[in-house]
């Protein structure tokens, strides 16, 4: 079942307009730890300590600065950053529509159903947009804003269901660049080969195939833990690099393991 | 490159392993702002501290537990943590290639890079190299302290760039939520394509950014403007607390300093 | 807006607005600045490198407001070098290394007048490589009092058996640096060490100087500030511009020349100018070089 509805409201471009509810697409789950004190195992919370008075601070003092200059900051305080915030509205604005293979997936943040409200007034432009959205291969860039916060994203088609896809802004995604990487001379030989590999170690993406095996294994390593048995500690398994002149080789062998 | 890395092992596809470390592909908007105490307009930091102490945990007096039992944990150090998948923890292996074209969205989770480390980036550049012209993009699982998770190896303009991705069992199914077949409205649905047409341009993710950034920067320039900008007190312990060792040492030698003048 | 372009090392950049008058009181305009910058580059570089840039950009000239930013600019270009530094916040943060002369001239061309950085390298943010005592004259005092006290100081740190370097600040002040370049050297050792200095300073000297913060002490004495000798904290670059009604440089001096300018009472004469500093450089060399590499073990600690 998708998660329970987040928000109510309506898709808006010209002088289309869709109802819809916001579902959550994803769940995750995990075994969460705790820190604790090794000394007396108990868990650690976690405090925010003025660097001048070397003491707690309660939520209800702290308060947030932009530095200016060193030391010097001005103080926003929350309604001050609401007001910043675009209105919280029940729209979701579509500004503009791009192709879905213009958008690059860095920019992919969580997705989110949009289940039809009262299909029988809207349901026509529903399922219309839907079948719009994928003969065109496009996405609409919108914006919306849930409790106080604005988000991007791109109103995506898939199956029968409209989605939303949130995404992260331009700002906040380190340029692949600015990592300095070198340029190393590839011979076409070993580029060759490394295409033939690839092509032979290709398979069609099925993600039921992936379980979360380690979570089951520690899970009995917690249990196993519990009963006071003893665990069994081994180093992690470490790869030799292969050496830049060993490459062409290792390819060669890899290619000849995968035939 | 003096990127620092949050992880680093060995990335593998069959018999080419590559060292790499892991690095941030997603920063905080530009605009960051600092946590202060309101009452001296110092800044906080983060501290663990033991509800039955007055100071804080340094790291090398923490471990993880697992609370089986209220209040009662099971201890786990690294390295038993590095061990329940001693082939993963260090080594992200490439168990497949796919077509990333396949990968519904909704499996997309956070993006990470990978850079090389000292002698891997040659077969680095073959790696990303190769996937680009292949359009390929490598499956693999690893371990990142206690988690296991599936990733999708990409190349970048240039780069790899690691998609960390959601198993299928944390997807939620969408048939209870998905419309009736409905009628056929294709009269709606041109009219919604006309629309659409008109609207069409290239994807420019930078121009909303900007919008946000720039309506923040005019608060904050405003508010400078009004009043000036709060400053904290210097940090400034008590008095004739320096060591008595160093304290001795110079007074000694400020005395000398007196005599030669 | 003006625009040209140069090429350096096969990487393009361009440069805007070259003819923009930054110093209108005095006249030094942005293609003065570059000048500057790429000649005094063989000597600021070794002292920038691999540190965390504090951005003080004065786009509009030293009269007018400027943009402080610790971040690096994600519009820098790709080859631009840059590290994360981990916050006591728990947030890392990605800043500019300027290693290169295409990374300064980038910069100027932002103008960044003044290049603030650490005391420490962005791989080893906790390691202070030199320990500074910066002397911040107060009201109704000047350079020549700094003077007093910093070779006052440089006699004390020698019979404890440091060697000291010192610079002018380009401002009102003077920073004497005690290079240290050991792995082992923490803040916390450099804080204790010249806390500890100030205070002896200030109790045999209470009339000239003291080692409070507080403004209201300072009136008339020199204020030796230890409090710098923090990771968080920035210093000015040794030969960064400063942005003044002049253009001011901070400067290295030799301490036999400011015990002659100090008896001189000029207090003008300890000051650097940026066509001075580069014909003093370029025939004396980097006085501050010791300052990068000199091993010294903080005593008593």
């Amino acid at each position: 079942m998708a998660g329970a509805t987040i928000w109510k409201g309506y898709i808006h471009f010209k002088d289309t307009d869709v109802a819809v509810k916001l579902h959550n697409a994803v769940r995750e789950e995990r075994i969460q730890f705790h820190l604790l004190h090794k000394r007396d195992k108990v868990r650690l919370r976690q405090q925010m300590i003025c660097t001048y008075e070397k003491q707690p601070v309660p939520a209800e003092e702290q308060c947030k600065g932009f530095e200016v200059e060193e030391g010097k900051y001005v103080i926003v305080d929350p309604e001050e950053l609401e007001q910043t915030a675009p209105e919280s509205t029940r729209m979701i604005e579509v500004h503009e529509f791009v192709k879905t293979e213009q958008i690059d997936p860095i920019f992919l943040d969580r997705l989110y159903y949009l289940e039809p409200d009262n299909p029988e007034i809207h349901g026509k432009g529903y399922n219309a947009l839907v079948r719009a959205l994928k003969e065109m291969g496009v996405e609409g860039i919108c914006t919306w804003t849930i409790r106080k916060r604005s988000y991007l994203g791109a109103l995506q088609a898939r199956g029968k269901m409209l989605r939303l896809n949130a995404l992260r802004y331009a700002d906040e995604v380190v340029p692949a660049t600015s990592l300095g990487l070198r340029d190393v001379s590839l011979s076409e030989k070993e580029l060759k080969i490394g295409g033939l590999l690839i092509e032979k170690l290709t398979a069609p993406f099925e993600p039921q195939k992936f379980e979360n095996e380690h979570q089951k294994k520690l899970q009995e390593m917690i249990e196993k833990k519990a009963r006071g048995e003893k665990v069994v500690v081994s180093a992690p398994r470490r790869l030799k690099p292969t050496e830049s002149d060993q490459l062409l080789q290792a390819l060669e062998a890899s290619l000849k393991k995968a035939a | 490159m003096a990127v620092q890395g949050m992880w680093s092992g060995t990335i593998s596809f069959s018999l080419v392993a590559i060292p790499v470390r892991l690095v941030k592909a997603i920063e905080p908007g530009r605009i960051s702002f600092r946590l202060l105490h309101n009452k001296d307009y110092s800044p906080l930091t983060r501290k663990m501290f033991c509800p039955k102490g007055e100071t804080a945990v340094p790291p090398d007096e923490m471990i993880r537990g697992y609370e089986i039992m209220p209040d009662q944990y099971v201890l786990m150090t690294d390295e038993e943590l590095e061990s329940v998948s001693p082939e993963r923890s260090r080594t992200i292996e490439i168990v497949e290639f796919i077509d990333m074209k396949e990968v519904d969205p909704i499996y997309y989770d956070h993006p990470y890079y990978l850079v090389p480390s000292k002698g891997g980036e040659k077969a680095y550049q073959l790696l990303v190299e190769v996937m680009h012209r292949t359009n390929k993009a490598g499956l693999a699982k690893f371990v990142l302290a206690e988690r296991e998770y599936l990733v999708a190896v990409t190349p970048r303009d240039g780069a790899l760039a690691l998609v960390t991705l959601h198993y299928s069992d944390e997807t939620l199914p969408d048939e209870d939520i998905s419309p009736k077949k409905g009628k056929d409205a294709a009269e709606e649905e041109n009219r919604i394509k006309k629309n659409i047409e008109q609207m069409i341009e290239d994807f420019n993710p930078g121009k909303y950014a900007d919008e946000r950034r720039k309506k923040l920067m005019d608060l904050l320039k405003t508010k400078a403007k009004e009043k000036a900008p709060v400053e904290a007190p210097a940090v400034e312990e008590g008095e004739g607390e320096g060591p008595a060792d160093l304290v001795a040492a110079l007074e000694e030698s400020m005395r000398k300093v007196k005599e030669s003048r | 807006m003006s625009r040209t372009f140069v090429e350096m090392a096969g990487r393009r950049l361009p440069l805007s607005n070259l003819e923009k008058d930054l110093y209108p009181s005095y006249g030094f305009t942005k293609a003065h600045i570059l000048e500057y910058y790429r000649r005094i580059s063989p000597f600021i570089l070794p002292h920038l490198k691999d540190r965390a840039l504090t951005l003080k950009r004065y786009p509009e000239g030293v009269e007018n407001d400027f943009f402080f930013e610790k971040r690096c600019p994600s519009h820098r270009p790709a080859w631009v070098k840059t590290a994360e530094i981990p916050q006591e916040d728990g947030e890392r943060r990605r800043v500019c290394l300027v290693n290169d002369l295409e990374t300064l001239m980038w910069a100027e061309n932002l103008a960044s007048l003044e290049l603030h950085v650490p005391l420490a390298r962005a791989r080893s943010a906790e390691t202070p490589d030199s320990m500074v005592f910066d002397l911040d004259p107060g009201d109704q005092a000047n350079i020549l009092e700094c003077a007093r006290v910093a070779l006052t100081l440089r006699d004390l740190l020698s019979r404890m058996g440091l060697a000291s370097y010192v610079k002018t600040s380009g401002m009102k002040g003077l920073h004497v640096y005690v290079p240290l370049n050991r792995k082992e050297t923490t803040f916390e050792d450099t804080k204790t060490f010249s806390k500890a200095v100030a205070e002896i300073m200030q109790k045999h000297y209470p009339d000239l100087v003291t080692a409070k913060m507080d403004k209201k002490y300072r009136k008339a004495k020199v204020f030796i500030n230890w409090s710098q000798n923090d990771a968080s904290k920035t210093m000015i670059c040794v030969y960064s511009l400063r942005a003044r009604e002049k253009p001011f440089v901070s400067f290295p001096l030799e301490w036999k020349e400011l015990e002659n300018l100090a008896g001189s009472g000029d207090p003008e004469k300890l000051q650097v100018m940026t066509s001075e500093a580069v014909s003093r450089v370029e025939k004396k060399g980097d006085l501050f070089q010791e300052v990068l590499v000199k091993k010294q073990k903080l005593p008593h600690l």
